[in-house]
């Protein structure tokens, strides 16, 4: 072994922007998270340009899986224009040359904030969500060494306890984002801060998701074809937000997760959370030839 | 001079790595599917994923002078959280790390060569598989299944690579295994 096989020549940076240490710890995280869907497991989360707590975790696994012919598309709350989501595309595409995209269709690497897309992802597409707080026993154990006890006992009794809680006080479980659901039957995840409309679109999946915490340090995957159960009782069944009957003000379709803008008369309207589909949709009445990929939820309803 | 390209451009080592972990990735994603290596063998698995802070195990003394430059500390298979093996015979199969309920990312990723097509069939199910799959290995001990049943108490257990050229099949510790 010389110096000359220790070193290589010059470069401005490494491509992908992390170096191939940083890159080989991911991808032995990674594989490990596939192989024990829903546990999470620890990394080291190297620094990259932005602060902690605004996609750091989402940011190196897509870096770790960029290559040229990708095609990426990042989402914030469903819009692929805010300032979060531009900013970190445009990052991706200058660290890798990789083509940038709105359009779910055309993504191979979708890394999102708070949203899965309502088109259907399909096999050869890997979706990558950040994730602010990746323990779901944290609001009941808040000692990570004990919350580690309890995930290697399956004791998840106490997140029962806390649904439980919120159909006592309020008469039905009041838990919006994070849903819990019990991954491949054995380890309890969060599913990053979805909505619960969202959560059923991990079950059984074509795609392969990551989640992963850069802040916190941990990983997590729910491969394809992973039953990924949201915990409940037997006598209160899953219920996703009441938005199958409310209708987008700008695209004018039905049945699809909405945001609501309040109006200064007191009342508010709804638009389309997933941005670009309805961008597709008023494109398409316009008669432009856009491609609408099929979606999960037909008529306000998932089919089971 | 050096100059800062516009567009960066992946080097050759970055072009196999990627596609390598990609391969990889996805064998682990969809048990029991074949997935293209870019390189033949075992030692480009290696540079994908090792380096100074694994500790490998190397059955074969030509592969581990090939992959001594990534780095890795060379130990004895109960401790190594990388080995490279051949299944021929089990009495490796019961030394390779498990990890525990605890510490479920301290199984170790085996990596080790065999022949797809002939010889066992197997039916697997589990995460990865809509209902489930069979494929056909050949070149492993006869009881590696039992064995690996058996030291695979979920969420411990080894993550298995097999190698056939450039073909690999992963097998994670989540997928149920029975022999046909």
């Amino acid at each position: 072994m010389t110096i000359a096989t220790l070193t290589k020549p010059w470069e401005a940076f490494s491509y992908g922007f992390l170096d191939a240490s940083a890159k080989r710890e991911l991808r032995r995280r990674m594989l490990k998270a596939i192989a024990v869907p829903g546990c999470q497991m620890p990394y080291a989360s190297r620094e990259v340009p932005m602060a902690r707590g605004w996609g750091t975790g989402g940011l190196q696994v897509t870096l770790t899986l960029l290559k040229p012919s990708s095609v990426v598309k990042v989402i914030d709350q469903g819009a692929d224009d805010s300032v979060n989501a531009a900013s970190i595309r445009s990052f991706l595409s200058k660290v890798s040359g990789a083509a940038e995209t709105w359009d779910t269709l055309a993504a191979t690497l979708i890394q999102s904030r708070h949203r899965i897309p309502e088109e259907r992802l399909r096999a050869d597409q890997v979706l990558v969500l950040q994730v602010p707080n990746p323990e779901p026993l944290r609001p009941v154990e808040p000692n990570m060494s004990v919350a580690r006890q309890m995930h290697a006992d399956a004791d998840y009794g106490r997140l029962w306890l806390i649904l439980y809680e919120q159909i006592v006080r309020s008469g039905r479980i009041m838990q919006g984002a994070s849903y819990p659901a019990l991954v491949n039957g054995r380890h309890v995840m969060t599913p990053s801060p979805i909505p619960r409309w969202d959560l059923p679109k991990l079950h059984m999946a074509q795609h392969l998701t990551f989640l992963s915490a850069g802040r916190e340090k941990r990983l997590y995957a729910v491969p394809p074809f992973t039953r990924v159960d949201p915990l409940v009782f037997s006598d209160v069944p899953y219920k996703v937000e009441d938005h199958a009957a409310l209708t987008c003000h700008r695209s004018g379709v039905t049945g699809y997760f909405m945001n609501e803008i309040p109006q200064g008369s007191g009342g508010s309207v709804f638009e389309l959370s997933d941005s670009h589909l309805g961008i597709k949709v008023i494109r398409r009445a316009k008669g432009e030839d856009v491609a609408l990929g099929a979606t999960w939820y037909e008529n306000g309803k998932m089919p089971q | 001079m050096p100059v800062l390209a516009a567009v960066p451009v992946p080097d050759d080592f970055e072009v196999r790595t990627n596609a390598t972990f990609e391969a990889l990735m996805w064998a682990l994603s969809r048990p029991g599917t074949v997935q293209a290596l870019p390189v033949p063998g075992m030692a480009g698995i290696a540079e994908a994923l090792l380096d100074r802070e694994c500790r490998v195990f190397c059955e074969d003394a030509a592969l581990a002078d090939q992959i001594a430059p990534f780095g890795a500390l060379p130990v004895p298979l109960p401790l190594a959280d990388h080995a490279f093996l051949s299944l021929a015979d089990l009495e490796r199969v019961v030394q390779v790390l498990v990890g525990a309920d605890l510490y479920p990312d301290e199984g170790a990723t085996v990596v080790a060569p065999a022949l797809f097509g002939t010889g066992q069939r197997l039916r697997l199910t589990g995460p990865g598989i809509e209902t489930a799959t069979e494929i056909a290995i050949d070149g492993l001990a006869p009881g590696l299944w039992s064995l690996r049943a058996a030291r695979c108490r979920y969420p411990a257990g080894f993550d298995l690579f097999l190698i056939s050229g450039t073909e690999v099949i992963g097998l994670p510790r989540s997928t149920m295994i029975e022999v046909l």
